[in-house]
């Protein structure tokens, strides 16, 4: 649970905050606003009822507040405090309008802010916040939290600022006085959400067996979340609601502004194959099915009683297997999240052990594997755990590793030789570096190092890009994104603000000092850009075993341009191969067409379907090669007809929507020059029925 | 439907799934593997190795090993490729055998092949027929039978496993045959047969179905590829560059022929579908190709399903779904849905298009921004699964040189790359470390079952981070530290490396076991042997006599640090009873142990405290700050008066 807090605004609306200053194009309230408007909105978006925020406006033409007292003319509540709601949003929205008088003290508007705060939150464990937003001093200030000053501000209001300031500092440390430049800096800088520590595990981290062995490390351990993958708001799915889906709606996206939405739910039905039931199946209740799983393609049922009888028994407990050398791991293999343990508080024979093994760990560059479960029939992993010691810090990490069954043993060629068929090795070769591109690299990759590019905080060189400089661009573009839009439902989408793509390339000085090393890499590495026609072209000349045999001399002439239903992939591209007319290519295709229609039409429910699509495909692929998109399209329009019009036995919509799922439709300029096609009427090929 | 449904959900899910969808690269075929083991039946295969009386003697014929090895195969797809096909078809057997289908020729027009399991998705029965065949002695079916008349056609053995895929397996994205045999020239003394061999192999090259050859050797002899198969089996095109030689399967050097077999048909257990094929920009203006695979990634057992049991046979049912809308319940078409974010109560919505900009940070990509120390990388910068990256010559030609040079330099000088990576396009953009991985021969690997090339780290990013803030426990003496090096020395892992393979996931097979054991309707077997438990016996007599020198010498340590405790917490409480009681608490509870504070012994010297002390109590404080701990009560009070007069 995060802390309750309660926030007031307090907005100078005074008819000098219209003015426009320091060369920008909007009001000096509508600049601060944008300010306000992402704190307010980052109020509206975590929709927490223990998160308010009340809004004060100064220097207002009218006055309604609660303090029936003199003195507090000019001001008035814009929004009571309690937790803010998109509708809440939207009424104050409009209220924020600049003044016609310039009457209004800030100082009474703080005590009514700061009445507010104690009306609401009584007595009770509140964090409290007032930000004041003013031109009083020039622009603008700060009570207990943010705000702002202007540098060159009249002397006049000097006294002013020096009285404000007076009034934050003696607010206590928590208290900013800053000018809305900072404050808005401020703002565009990515705020990682803060979460609660939560622990993973709590009991004993042991080596041996504490029930048999004489003696064995038992300690009282507690793990916790090191890292946790934070993932961007995502989307719900959602439609129109009813009343005002008209059937001239038609999903006209310019005009969802008013339009209300409503959630989308989602139902299931289930189904079995019943070979009576017209199209092979048949509904089935849902009450009348049992809970099972997949034995490959065995269905294997577990009653309710035994649900649990295929989950592996297991006891909370953390056990040390072993240790490694720290050099002898590869950080490839964590397999996500990693975690802290540390030793139970209070437990001095705890803490000591713990101690001991850190420190044994860290002297000895060793790490520990152990093997973890986290509770009472949990599944149970397996951890390696990295010792780490600071001052007033000592802990140790872990990663988890994989399984046997997590590693796919998938064999690569080696990267420092290359062996011949004849299985000779080799060193020098076109596919291996040179010793000038060896060199060339090794230059370019010592230039571009960035572990002491960055700056830190004193100005000295420290590390580029650390985790803590690094924001998930996708969160906070999307939130960023949600509220602007929340707030101006009118602007477009703003642009990625640039902080997030900070390390989306290298640093720019850093690629200019080094251009010199870049082009000459660049020149050693040779390399050459595979033009784009020339990868889907067609090879003309024949696909040869590893022997290099010509097999299509094996055969004999007559044969190569039928082609026989049972191999009529292989008939087909070998008709195609050995064509040299474009009337034999065409012969090919009408049998490989007439094989497909009466695959549809054989078919029973759909079970020569996949062999027919796979017909197709190949058709396709292969006359998009030899540059005959003509007669692909003759053949699907033709297919097309067929299909719908159910003379391949039956009613075949279905394959139809098979075809257009696989995008097998016609074949457009873009795919094969030849073609007259065009993507629209592409597109109206698949809508049309 | 089975097709529709995987996609519907892929897209409901993108967000999560993200990078775990492999490489299309047809989009019209299914992405589904199937395998096609067909194994050689003649009097060699059947031969019983030489009798020996030593224990480590190879126990298997040629084919007892291969059905073994086939039996391993189809229990470990049933858990790691759950929707992939498997077939087993014996060739050279007397009898002959192909589906017992209506609209079929049966047998006929494929003698000596003997289908044993049709390809497809298996079935416990399957799994049971094989195990039979595997373990019984006697062939009851005489399945096992040589031919003894001609030699076998190898062309049609080739042309039945056409016939095979392509009904069975039609339209799927991978399709392979595996032929295990000891034969390497069938046909030596007929052109015509090895001519219409080679015929129907291209055949089978031309639907897509890749030939992997396991050749068995026996004795001295080789398996010479030169004179048959090389004109049976094509490169694969999607390969890299560099090719894979075939492996020969052999016993010897302490492994037998089975775990010979099973280790060449385990490399090749998963087709190698790569995730990505992206370009890998290592510098400004140079980039190369590099395609990404997904080597090491987390195995978890198969959801549980619905199953219908009133018909005849227990079948798994499909569910299809309905969208309605939550303030109506009407059913809601495709094109009406639309997304939205939950904002302050209500939702925001975008176009389709805006969500798509939102979403975009260009075309995809992976560009190296620097180059860091690894050591600098701290050890629990991890939040996701790596993925290996290999290059490939499909765009860029010379991507091999520069990628292999770039690797060697990595490894040489002990650095890292620092990566923007859009993996796929609309896809999160992250910040990865591009790590290498050494030669598997490499002596200094840490990773001999892993490939050598590059691996995408994901990094975390500030989001990520939870902090843990908690006060640092107390600190053990020298005497302990060194205690327990000792024992840490002792008990390294073999050759000092985590080899995942040699820990499978209990829960895993435990559940696949019992899967197993309710669809063949078997006894449900002991609990089974779990690697992954610590060797507790190996580890007391390896380190025990440590361990107990270690426990006296912290259990020393432990009491003295908690009489300084409870010492201190009385001092507290008789010395400074004006503070709160909340605040005492608080601060007795602080586990800064024997540190005893100034003020506290200040505060103990004033109001005589000390003199009240425990001996065994004096000397904890007195040892905690450096002083000798001999002597009388007198003489360690008088000891920790001046040292606080001196020091305060």
């Amino acid at each position: 649970m995060a802390d309750k807090e309660s926030t007031v605004f307090i907005i100078d609306l005074g008819a000098s905050m219209k003015a426009t200053n320091g060369g920008r194009k909007e009001s000096d309230l509508d600049w601060s606003m944008s300010y306000v408007w992402d704190k307010i909105s980052n109020v509206v978006a975590s929709n927490r009822k223990t998160l308010c925020v009340g809004v004060v406006g100064l220097r207002t033409d009218e006055t309604s507040h609660t303090l029936a007292e003199d003195g507090y003319d000019h001001i008035s509540i814009l929004q009571p405090l309690g937790p803010m709601s998109m509708s809440g949003l939207k009424t104050l929205q409009p209220k924020i309008q600049p003044s016609k008088t310039t009457e209004g003290d800030a100082i009474s508007a703080i005590v009514i802010a700061v009445d507010m705060i104690d009306t609401f939150t009584k007595k009770n464990k509140w964090k409290r916040q007032i930000c004041l937003v003013t031109d009083v001093l020039g622009v603008d200030f700060d009570a207990p939290d943010y705000g702002y000053k202007e540098e060159d501000k009249p002397a006049v209001k000097k006294q002013n600022e020096e009285t404000l300031k007076k009034l934050v500092d003696g607010c206590g440390e928590d208290a900013r006085f800053a000018s809305i430049v900072e404050a808005i800096d401020d703002m565009n800088e990515p705020r990682a959400k803060s979460v609660k520590p939560y622990k993973t595990y709590d009991g004993s981290l042991t080596l041996g067996d504490p029930k048999n062995a004489p003696a064995v490390v038992e300690v009282r351990v507690e793990r916790y979340f090191k890292t946790h993958l934070a993932r961007p708001v995502t989307a719900s799915t959602v439609v129109v609601k009813e009343e005002q889906a008209g059937p001239s709606q038609a999903a006209d996206d310019e005009q969802m502004e008013g339009v209300e939405l409503t959630a989308v739910k989602q139902s299931r039905t289930y189904k079995v194959n019943d070979p009576d039931a017209p199209g092979g199946k048949r509904d089935v209740e849902f009450e009348s099915l049992a809970k099972g799983y997949e034995y490959g393609r065995t269905a294997v049922h577990i009653s309710e009683s035994d649900h649990n009888v295929t989950k592996l028994q297991t006891q909370k407990s953390f056990k040390i297997i072993g240790f490694i050398p720290k050099e002898k791991y590869e950080p490839l293999l964590n397999l996500g999240e990693s975690c802290v343990t540390i030793a139970a508080k209070y437990d001095e024979k705890s803490e000591l052990a713990f101690s001991s093994l850190v420190w044994a760990l860290s002297e000895l560059d060793s790490y520990a594997v152990a093997r973890l479960v986290t509770k009472d029939e949990k599944d149970p992993i397996m951890v390696l755990l990295m010792p780490y010691l600071e001052p007033n810090y000592a802990c140790l990490y872990d990663v988890p590793l994989p399984f046997a069954e997590d590693v796919r043993s998938y064999q690569f060629p080696p990267l420092d030789r290359v062996v011949t068929i004849s299985g000779q090795t080799i060193t020098k070769h076109r596919l291996l570096p040179s010793d000038e591109l060896s060199q060339a690299m090794s230059d370019y990759v010592d230039a571009m190092d960035i572990s002491n590019y960055g700056i830190d905080q004193d100005g000295e060189p420290a590390e580029y890009a650390t985790i803590d400089e690094i924001y998930n661009p996708a969160i906070h573009r999307i939130n960023h994104a949600i509220k602007q839009r929340a707030v101006h439902p009118e602007r477009p989408v703003p642009e990625i603000p640039p902080v997030l793509l900070r390390f989306a390339a290298p640093p720019t000085e850093l690629v200019e000092t080094v251009q010199a090393t870049i082009d000459s890499l660049i020149k050693a590495a040779d390399v050459k850009k595979v033009p784009p026609k020339a990868k889907g072209k067609r090879q003309r000349e024949a696909v040869k075993p590893i022997s290099g045999l010509d097999v299509d001399a094996l055969l004999g002439g007559e044969k190569k341009g039928s082609i026989s239903p049972e191999n009529a992939i292989p008939d087909f591209k070998r008709a195609l191969n050995s064509s040299e007319e474009v009337e034999q290519i065409a012969d090919a295709t009408k049998q490989m067409g007439a094989i497909v229609q009466s695959l549809i039409t054989d078919s029973f429910g759909d079970n020569k379907y996949a062999q027919a699509m796979e017909s197709i495909g190949v058709m396709r692929e292969e006359l998009i090669n030899l540059e005959e998109p003509g007669q692909y399209n003759e053949f699907v329009r033709d297919l097309k007809k067929k299909l719908l019009s159910g003379t391949l036995g039956g009613d075949r919509r279905d394959f139809w929507f098979k075809m257009r799922w696989a995008k097998l439709g016609l074949i457009i300029q873009s795919q094969s020059e030849a073609s007259t096609v065009t993507l629209e009427e592409a597109d109206e090929f698949y809508k049309s029925r | 439907m089975a097709d529709k449904q995987r996609d519907w959900r892929r897209e409901e899910n993108d967000e999560d799934e993200e990078g775990e969808q492999e490489l299309d690269e047809s989009s019209f075929k299914a992405q589904k593997d199937a395998v096609l083991l067909a194994i050689e039946v003649s009097p060699s295969m059947l031969e019983p190795p030489p009798a020996s009386s030593s224990k480590k003697a190879e126990q298997d014929s040629p084919l007892q090993a291969a059905l073994k090895c086939a039996h391993h195969l189809m229990e470990q797809r049933i858990i790691s490729n759950p929707k992939d096909m498997m077939g087993i078809l014996l060739f050279g057997t007397e009898k002959t055998k192909f589906r017992d289908d209506k609209d079929g020729r049966g047998g006929l027009g494929y003698p000596n092949c003997y289908l044993f399991t049709d390809l497809d998705v298996p079935a416990a029965d399957d799994v049971k027929a094989l195990r039979a065949l595997v373990e019984e002695e006697e062939d009851e079916d005489e399945v096992l039978k040589p031919a003894t008349t001609d030699v076998v056609s190898m062309s049609n053995v080739l042309f039945c496993a056409n016939q095979i895929f392509t009904t069975k397996a039609a339209n799927f994205g991978s399709r392979r045959l595996f032929i295990v045999t000891d034969n390497d020239d069938p046909h030596a003394s007929d052109k015509a047969a090895r001519s219409a061999a080679a015929v129907r192999a291209k055949d089978l090259y031309d639907l897509g179905i890749t030939i992997d050859l396991f050749p068995i050797a026996k004795g001295e002899s080789s398996f010479d590829l030169g004179k048959f198969y090389d004109d049976i089996v094509y490169r694969d095109v999607n390969a890299e560059a560099n090719g894979t030689e075939v492996r020969t399967s052999k016993s010897g050097d302490g492994l037998s022929l089975l775990n010979s077999l099973i280790s060449n048909i385990n490399s090749k257990q998963s087709p190698k579908r790569a995730l990505f094929h992206l370009p890998f920009e290592i510098a400004p203006g140079l980039r190369i190709t590099v395609k990404g695979y997904n080597v090491v990634s987390r195995q978890t057992p198969a959801r549980t399903c619905y199953i219908w049991l009133d018909g005849e046979k227990a079948q798994i049912v499909t569910g299809e779904t309905t969208r309605v809308a939550e303030d109506s319940a009407r059913t809601v078409e495709k094109q009406e849905i639309k997304k939205a974010y939950k904002f302050g109560g209500e939702y925001v919505y975008f176009t389709p298009e805006e969500q798509k900009s939102i979403r975009d940070y260009g075309p995809p990509v992976i560009r190296i921004i620097g180059f860091k120390n690894r050591n600098l990388i701290p050890a629990w910068a991890s939040v996701k699964k790596s993925t290996f990256i290999f290059p490939s010559e499909e765009d860029y030609i010379g991507s091999s040189r520069v990628f292999s040079a770039l690797w060697q330099k990595l490894l040489d000088s002990e650095k890292i790359g620092i990566a923007w990576c859009v993996l796929r396009s609309n896809s999160q953009p992250v910040l990865a470390a591009v790590i290498p991985s050494r030669e598997q021969s490499d002596e200094a690997s840490g990773t001999p079952y892993l490939p050598a090339g590059l691996w995408i780290c994901p990094l975390p990013t500030a989001d990520d981070l939870r902090d843990i803030s908690a006060e640092r426990g107390l600190d053990c003496s020298e005497d302990l530290k060194t205690k327990m090096r000792v024992v840490v020395q002792q008990l390294n892992l073999p050759k000092g490396v985590y080899n995942p393979l040699k820990y499978p996931n209990p829960a895993l097979q435990w559940h696949y076991k019992i899967l197993q054991t309710l669809a063949l309707d078997e006894e449900v077997p002991e609990k089974p042997e779990d690697l992954t438990e610590p060797k507790n016996k190996a580890i007391n007599k390896r380190a025990g006599g440590y361990l107990e020198d270690w426990a006296e010498t912290l259990k020393d340590e432990a009491d003295r640090a908690a009489r300084s405790r409870s010492l201190k917490r009385e001092v507290e409480d008789d010395g400074v009873s004006e503070r709160p009681a909340k605040q005492r608490k608080a601060a007795a509870e602080r586990p800064s142990g024997s540190t005893f504070s100034m003020a506290q012994l200040k505060a103990a010297v004033e109001s005589e405290g000390l003199s009240k002390m425990t001996v065994a109590q004096l000397k904890d404080v007195a040892g905690a700050k450096g002083l000798s701990t001999s002597g009388k009560k007198a003489d360690l009070v008088e000891r920790i008066e001046q040292w606080v007069e001196e020091n305060s």
